[in-house]
């Protein structure tokens, strides 16, 4: 009897046992992931929620999964500087089909500018929704400063969609699950005045200049040089006048001088130089391989290489040299024959185009193989993959350093120049800046006419991401590309992606 | 004590003494099959006198006179015979299976298959016995109603998709097997086919309600063999085979290639380039096929076991080898499995017993590319490679690019000679003879220790107490070198080589307490049983290195010894998210006269994925049979010999989300260079859902059981299953801006489904037959996806178009695209397609499809999408038929399915030189050829790059999976030699498949995503063996 006590006693007790200590055993904690309502607590933490709004700038990363991202190379594709390229025509096509002006919703590059843009929009109306709760430790400069950065990626990320997509969703702070799919889009000008408005904030508390170890986070330039080209980008004559003041207030700060050599605003061993506004950083020395990460490295450097290209050593005219000698790449973004014809006579024709038939002919290339889709023997050499800065680890594809600049000096100038003469300012002031432009790469003085400084945009910014918005902007594009097929009154925009319209209140654009 | 001793004594000395009587000796044998009985126990009643029968079956044995002898042997029935005088006694021992109730694994428990309420079929060892199989979830296929396996690909070791009862979720939610008690996480192609004893499968909620938030899916319980009592067996089986590709691809040849694409060329307003061959030049050329395919891959399987025992004590063992090597570039593609298993079980005494069930695993995989994946691979580079290209070069070293431009990097055969680079197809295609040579030396490997330890008490009679802890100690990893090569201008490694090792390992355990009371009184049948459960799934981690530009040039040199500069060499790791789960259960089994019999389970399980809101669900089930030919006005009559009723309903669940998915939580979410330094950004990762929970299955389910005309055994299921609150991402718009989807608990969906199962076996002389059938039928339809219009697949290549979709109102993944009313033959038709006078299709050619304006309005766009097919089989069917004649017998096994679709997405679509399908041949080339086939054009994708009907082929197929002719030595001949048994056979694997599709393999698994798309799947082989089954 007493061992059936015993026994019983036990039975009891493990049963017992079993049911009721499993609240506590349910109850776990994530490993190397933090709850949301534990983190901004910290200025580490800040500064890393601040890390991934920037993360959405560099689309030429590969922002998501593999989709080659970077905006160049379709913004090289759809404007007269380039074809699409590549493999075959139907290599990449959301670059083909812009390249051509066939695109659907279903196959547009929509989805990607889209997609990157508002991750960025809903991470800097994240941070600044927390900033509002004081974190312990984070001088209050600091905090005013993040703020400022938030607001001024913001309008960054607003501009490139309300540029490209025209009628689109404004939010400024993260939506809710509930209101998810009731969102509406905003008319243009509601856009633009968000993006005024956010500048306008953020300018008086950015700093002027950084210290290095700062380099790639945005300025009070930065903030100027973007609020000047937007209002710009607003058409309005009657701001015009607006447009050239802050932009004027870069050009004569003081922090920026147009670099002696054209050439070296692209070197990678020149990061941030003088010239630079605005600069989309990155880094050879992130080991990145493929697989479903974001690349430190420049994906777009690879992409715009010559296919099939093999270096060869001429007994005449030696090997080339560190500038000519390239990495085999992809050839997306051929430069089209009619355009580099336009450029071919400037003194700048040779640090915007990597000849590589030339470099054939006189024996210092070769086609190792089928040259690409479309080829031209003419590549983009502002951002060629060069092989001296092909990085040592990691995917060879993925790790090239070279930044991207946004906005340089050259251009901002040109804007103010633009605005002036289309705001009736002052003239003079728009030929010193005309011709300052001109006078770096040796050229002489002309009158500061609109087609004189759209030219000059059109040779000094050449694959640099610009030509299709300044054609479109300008009301040149049904014109300039119609042998590309572009439709007036369609094309100027993109189609809304076909994906976000699914469950939504979204409305298509026009003729899409 | 001491005392005890000395009674047991004298006892033992007045038996001895009074047992001088008479002499008895005879030989044992079996009923069954007439075998002699080794180990037999003989006893005289009443006293502890005994003996055992010898090896061959022989006793001798002093008894009384008038005394009366017991002949026992675990199995069989227990005999007595009373002694009178010396005399020889042969006894013939029956078979006690026939007299002792069958018996079911139900969960935690066994149950009287008498009794049993529940939709469980089972699939027995003797069902399995010597068929080559290499998985069990293969074992399954076609076996019993309501399952539909389908392997995921022909990859040795590959894992196979397997519906309990049609699909039960949008995610992918496979069934819980459950291994001798325990439930086993991460796939259990650890265990070894021959250890198994029996599979039952619960397929009814009613049934597998007992396994609560984990049944949804179904589950599948697997009893590995225990030993029996008696004298040491040892077996031994095995067989040796050869495997070859059942069929290839008709693909277009050198000369029909050339044709074809210079029309295309010249369709597209494109030049030929200069150097593309004529057809004139050219003959079959390359059949890249023939450079991957094996036609004689190896396979093979050893196998011993050794068990046996005594009444204390009994044992199982067995050391199993497997091996099979890919039919698919076989260097690259091969599985080796080496098993170990150990089960015993011990009793101390009549209240105490404990055992365990112990496997260990080593497995070795090779499979060096990706299938059913048109990125590349040797499978779609070998469909789409042009066989124009030859597959080596004639000079050892070309002047001609890319050869001379990559003299080191260039891959080579063993003599030398480079291999082929495509002119004409590049991107992800490469020469797959090259690209084998790349991959040479990689593989996975694992080691899987999986186990329990039990101990069961009965303080009393009828109550049992079992605590079982189960465990799976698993570590895995990869072993990979990159070497420097170069197969195309878009795949090449041409500056330094690298070695790569990982290493994981989880640790996952279940402690399992259960008590269970029996009780009979006046024909009222009663089990109780309660239990709780506790699992741990927290313990996985894993971490690998990569060293780059090691001293070395081919993979069987590599080594991570090398010592490499620390800047190049690089490591990664992680710890899995911590899972668990803690468990309440109880079930009641109640019969009066096992005529009326009931069934009620509750289960609460808590799980720690749950959302705070949600942290316990709770999953009961009821379920009833009535023996109707058990009532006394039943008449017996010779149509139907027996009847059962059964009913049940029962509720399941599916906690397979993600942790954490509840609760919003910050993660790396891209990073950012600032002042050359790389920092990693940080932020939330999907909005968070407090509420989210399992998902819930609850399913309705009417049967009978019946046995007709004597030989006919029938049993017919209806059921109807709902799930509802389908975990699956909320997909989101963009613009909110999320760096991943949030979980919710969204959609819901049935199948319906009826089941039938027939069972027919006669002799007819020394012919013994059996034929055993089943056939399914089952609908599926979606009936709620939240706030969603629709959800996207898998998209078609190179655009955003989803091959299929799912929608309320149609099947799980209905195919989704254009549909065309036919070709347009001329001009004049392209004209006369108009909606009001304007012209539908202005920008067609003759030849270009004629698109179908689904939604009437004048243009062809994304809205004129409609649907296509369905992916998922609504019928599928199977049947065993077993003959024997003396020594010989034969197993045919075969199995089909109906009613799918499947997407035939072969080509790669963005590789404008892709070879064809010689169906290409039927193409459209001028008016009158064809009105089905569009004409083709250079990198054209207006006919074929969208998903359309195009695309959709007829997935219906019939297979002979296996037939087996064996025979098996005459008793005359092994009794001589002391060997029980011998048998020896032939057998052959999907030797004949029945089917319109055009693909490699009509059977075509994987994940829901890409549920009946084939992208290049590795077909099933067919294989030819020859084995020896043969018993000590």
């Amino acid at each position: 009897m007493k061992i059936k006590f015993i026994l019983y006693s036990t039975l009891a007790v493990l049963l017992l046992a079993g049911a009721s200590c499993s609240k506590s055993f349910l109850e776990v904690s994530p490993r190397g992931e933090v709850l949301e309502s534990n983190y901004y607590q910290t200025p580490d933490q800040v500064f890393s929620a601040m890390v991934a709004v920037y993360n959405c700038t560099e689309a030429e990363a590969g922002y998501g999964i593999n989709w080659y991202a970077n905006k160049l190379a379709p913004l090289n594709a759809a404007a007269d500087e380039c074809w699409a390229g590549g493999g075959s025509s139907t290599d990449m096509m959301m670059y083909q089909v812009w390249n051509n002006y066939t695109m659907t919703p279903a196959n547009a590059p929509s989805s990607k500018f889209w997609a990157m843009d508002y991750a960025g929009i809903y991470r800097a109306n994240l941070l600044i929704l927390k900033l509002a709760t004081p974190v312990t430790g984070l001088a209050d400069a600091d905090r005013d400063r993040y703020i400022a950065e938030c607001k001024t990626l913001r309008a960054y990320f607003y501009f490139e969609l309300v540029r490209l997509f025209k009628n689109i969703p404004l939010t400024t702070e993260p939506i809710s699950t509930a209101d998810m799919y009731n969102v509406v889009q905003a008319a243009p000008e509601e856009i633009y005045t968000q993006i005024e408005k956010d500048l306008t904030e953020a300018i008086p508390i950015l700093p002027s200049t950084l210290a290095t170890t700062d380099n790639g986070r945005v300025t009070k330039g930065a903030a100027e040089a973007l609020l000047g080209k937007a209002i710009l980008f607003e058409n309005n004559t009657s701001r015009m006048a607006d447009a050239a003041s802050w932009l004027n207030k870069v050009n004569t700060s003081g922090v920026y001088h147009l670099l002696a050599n054209y050439k070296d605003i692209f070197d990678p061993g020149n990061k941030f130089n003088a010239e630079s506004i605005w600069e989309i950083s990155h880094s050879g020395t992130a080991q990145s391989q493929w697989g479903p990460s974001d690349f430190r490295g420049n994906v777009y450097c690879i992409m715009i290489g010559p296919r099939s290209y093999a270096a060869l050593t001429d007994p005449v005219h030696g090997a080339p040299d560190g500038d000519h000698t390239y990495y085999s790449g992809w050839s997306f973004n051929p430069i089209i024959p009619a355009f580099a014809a336009k450029i071919h006579n400037d003194p700048r024709y040779k640090y915007t185009v990597a000849d590589l038939d030339s470099l054939v002919a006189i024996g210092q290339a070769a086609y190792s193989g089928s040259a690409g889709y479309m080829n031209t023997g003419l590549f983009i050499q502002k951002h060629a993959p060069l092989l001296k800065w092909k990085a040592d680890l990691g995917a060879d594809a993925l790790n090239f350093p070279n930044d991207v600049i946004e906005i340089r000096l050259a251009d901002t100038y040109l804007m103010e120049a633009e605005a002036l003469v289309r705001g009736s300012g002052d003239l003079v002031r728009a030929k010193t800046l005309l011709d300052a432009v001109r006078a770096r790469v040796g050229l002489p003085s002309v009158p500061a006419t609109l087609d004189n400084i759209y030219n000059e945009r059109m040779l000094e910014l050449a694959t640099e991401g610009h030509r299709w918005f300044d054609l479109v902007r300008t009301g040149k594009a049904a014109t300039a590309l119609a042998f590309k097929g572009f439709v007036s009154g369609k094309n100027e925009i993109l189609p809304i992606p076909l994906e976000e319209m699914n469950n939504t209140k979204l409305v298509q654009n026009p003729n899409y | 004590m001491k005392q005890t001793i000395l009674t047991l004594l004298f006892i033992f000395c007045s038996l001895a003494l009074s047992a001088q009587g008479l002499q008895v000796k005879g030989v044992v044998t079996s009923a069954d099959d007439g075998q002699l009985l080794p180990g037999v126990s003989i006893s005289v009643k009443g006293t502890t006198a005994g003996t055992l029968t010898d090896a061959t079956g022989a006793y001798t044995i002093n008894a009384p006179a008038n005394s009366t002898l017991v002949f026992s042997f675990v199995g069989m029935k227990s005999q007595e015979i009373l002694v009178k005088t010396s005399t020889t006694i042969n006894v013939v021992m029956q078979s006690s299976t026939a007299m002792m109730e069958e018996v079911v694994v139900v969960g935690y428990g066994v149950q009287k298959k008498s009794v049993v309420t529940g939709a469980i079929s089972t699939v027995k060892a003797s069902d399995l016995i010597d068929m080559p199989v290499t998985r069990i979830e293969d074992a399954l296929k076609g076996r019993t109603s309501g399952v539909t396996v389908a392997s995921s690909s022909g990859v040795p070791g590959a894992d196979a998709t397997v519906n309990i009862r049609g699909v039960t979720s949008i995610n992918s939610a496979s069934p819980l097997y459950v291994v001798d008690g325990v439930p086993v996480v991460g796939g259990i192609d650890y265990l070894n086919q021959g250890d198994i004893e029996s599979i039952e499968i619960l397929k009814d909620a009613a049934s597998a309600a007992i396994y609560g938030t984990q049944a949804a899916a179904g589950v599948i319980l697997i009893s590995t063999k225990k030993g029996k009592s008696g004298a040491m067996q040892v077996n031994y089986n095995g067989y040796v085979g050869t495997q070859a590709p059942e069929r290839k691809l008709n693909l277009l040849n050198a000369k029909e290639y050339s044709t074809i694409m210079r029309e295309a060329y010249i369709a597209a307003g494109q030049k030929i380039p200069a150097d593309f061959p004529t057809p004139q030049s050219l003959s079959a050329g390359t059949d890249w096929q023939s450079v991957i395919f094996n036609n004689n891959a190896m396979i093979q399987n050893h196998e011993f076991n050794v068990s046996g025992g005594n009444d204390k004590s009994t044992y199982y063992a067995s050391v199993a080898y497997f091996d099979q090597e890919g039919i698919v570039a076989t260097d690259i593609s091969r599985y080796q499995r080496t098993t170990v298993r150990l089960n015993s079980a011990h009793k101390v005494n009549k209240w105490l017993n404990f055992g365990n069930n112990v496997s260990y695993s080593h497995i070795k995989s090779k499979q060096g590319f990706s299938t059913n994946d048109y990125f590349g691979g040797v499978l779609a580079s070998a469909i789409n490679l042009d066989p124009i290209t030859t597959v080596t070069q004639s000079d050892l070293n070309p002047a001609t690019s890319p050869y001379a431009t990559h003299l080191t990097s260039i891959v080579r055969d063993a003599s030398g000679y480079p291999y082929s680079v495509s002119p004409w197809v590049g991107q992800e295609m490469t020469n797959p003879a090259a690209y084998i040579q790349t991959k040479l030396g990689n593989y996975g490997w694992s080691d899987n220790i999986v186990g329990n330890i039990y101990m069961e008490i009965q303080p009393i009679k009828g109550l049992t107490f079992r605590s079982s802890i189960g465990t799976k100690l698993a570590f895995w990893g990869d072993y990979s070198y990159n070497p420097i090569y170069f197969l195309s201008n878009t795949n090449s490694n041409l500056t330094q080589n690298s070695i790569s090792r990982s290493f994981n390992r989880t640790l996952v355990w279940t402690f399992t307490n259960t008590l269970s009371y029996t009780r009979s009184f006046n024909n009222h049948n009663f089990t109780f049983m309660v239990g709780t459960e506790a699992r741990d799934q927290s313990n996985q981690i894993g971490i690998g290195s990569t060293k780059n530009g090691i001293p070395v040039t081919y993979w069987d040199q590599a080594s991570m010894n090398y010592s490499v500069d620390a800047s190049k060499t690089s490591g990664w790791g992680y710890e899995d998210q911590p899972y668990t789960l803690a468990s309440v259960f109880g079930r009641i089994n109640y019969d009066y006269q096992g005529k009326y019999m009931l069934t009620a389970i509750l289960r609460r399980d808590g799980s720690s994925r749950f959302g705070s809101n949600n942290v316990y669900g709770y999953f009961p089930s009821v379920s009833v049979g009535w023996v109707v030919s058990q009532e006394g006005f039943w008449k017996a009559n010779d149509y139907v010999n027996y009847l059962k009723l059964r009913a049940g309903y029962g509720v399941n669940g599916n906690d397979n989300l993600s942790p954490f998915q509840y609760t919003s939580t910050i993660g790396s979410i891209g990073g950012y260079t600032i002042g050359g330094t790389n920092y990693t950004g940080y932020g939330p990762t999907a909005p968070a859902n407090p509420d989210l929970k399992w998902e819930q299955t609850s399913q309705l389910n009417f049967g009978f059981d019946a046995k007709l005309l004597k030989n006919i055994t029938a049993a017919v299921e209806i059921f109807k299953k709902t799930t509802t609150g389908m975990l699956m991402y909320v997909d989101i718009p963009e613009y909110v801006g999320a760096s991943s989807k949030p979980w919710g608990n969204i959609a819901s969906m049935w199948d319906k489904g009826l089941e039938i199962e027939l069972g027919y076996n006669n002799k007819i002389g020394d012919l013994n037959y059996s034929i055993k059938g089943n056939a399914s039928f089952t609908k599926n339809e979606i009936t709620d996806i939240g706030s969603n219009d629709h959800l996207v697949n898998a998209t078609m290549q190179s655009s955003a178009y989803e091959v299929s979709r799912k929608v309320v109102g149609q099947p799980m993944n209905e195919f989704y695209g254009f549909k065309y009313l036919g070709v347009f033959q001329t001009q004049t038709e392209i004209n006369a397609y108009t909606k009001e006078g304007v012209v539908i299709q202005p920008t067609a050619k003759p030849g270009d499809y004629k698109w179908l304006d689904v939604n009437n309005d004048g243009i062809i766009n994304d809205l004129d999408r409609t649907w296509l097919g369905n992916p998922n089989p609504t019928f599928t069917y199977g049947f065993t038929l077993n003959l024997e004649y003396k020594g010989f017998d034969l197993v045919a096994f075969g199995q089909g399915v109906a009613g799918n679709k499947i997407f035939n997405e072969l080509r790669r679509l963005d590789i404008p030189g892709a070879n064809y399908l010689n169906s290409a041949l039927g193409r459209w080339t001028g008016p009158g050829t064809s009105n089905s086939y569009a004409r083709l054009v250079y990198g054209d994708l207006t006919n074929f790059g969208v998903p359309s009907q195009f695309y959709l082929e007829n997935g219906a197929y019939f297979r002979l999976k296996t037939m087996q002719i064996g025979y098996s030595l005459p008793k005359s001949l092994t009794e001589r030699i002391s060997i029980p048994k011998a048998r020896v056979y032939v057998s052959g694997n999907n030797l004949l498949t029945l089917t319109k599709y055009e693909g490699f393999d009509p059977e075509i698994g994987g994940g829901q995503g890409i549920y009946g798309i084939d992208r290049g799947v590795y077909p099933q082989a067919r294989s030819f063996m020859a084995g020896l089954d043969i018993t000590f």
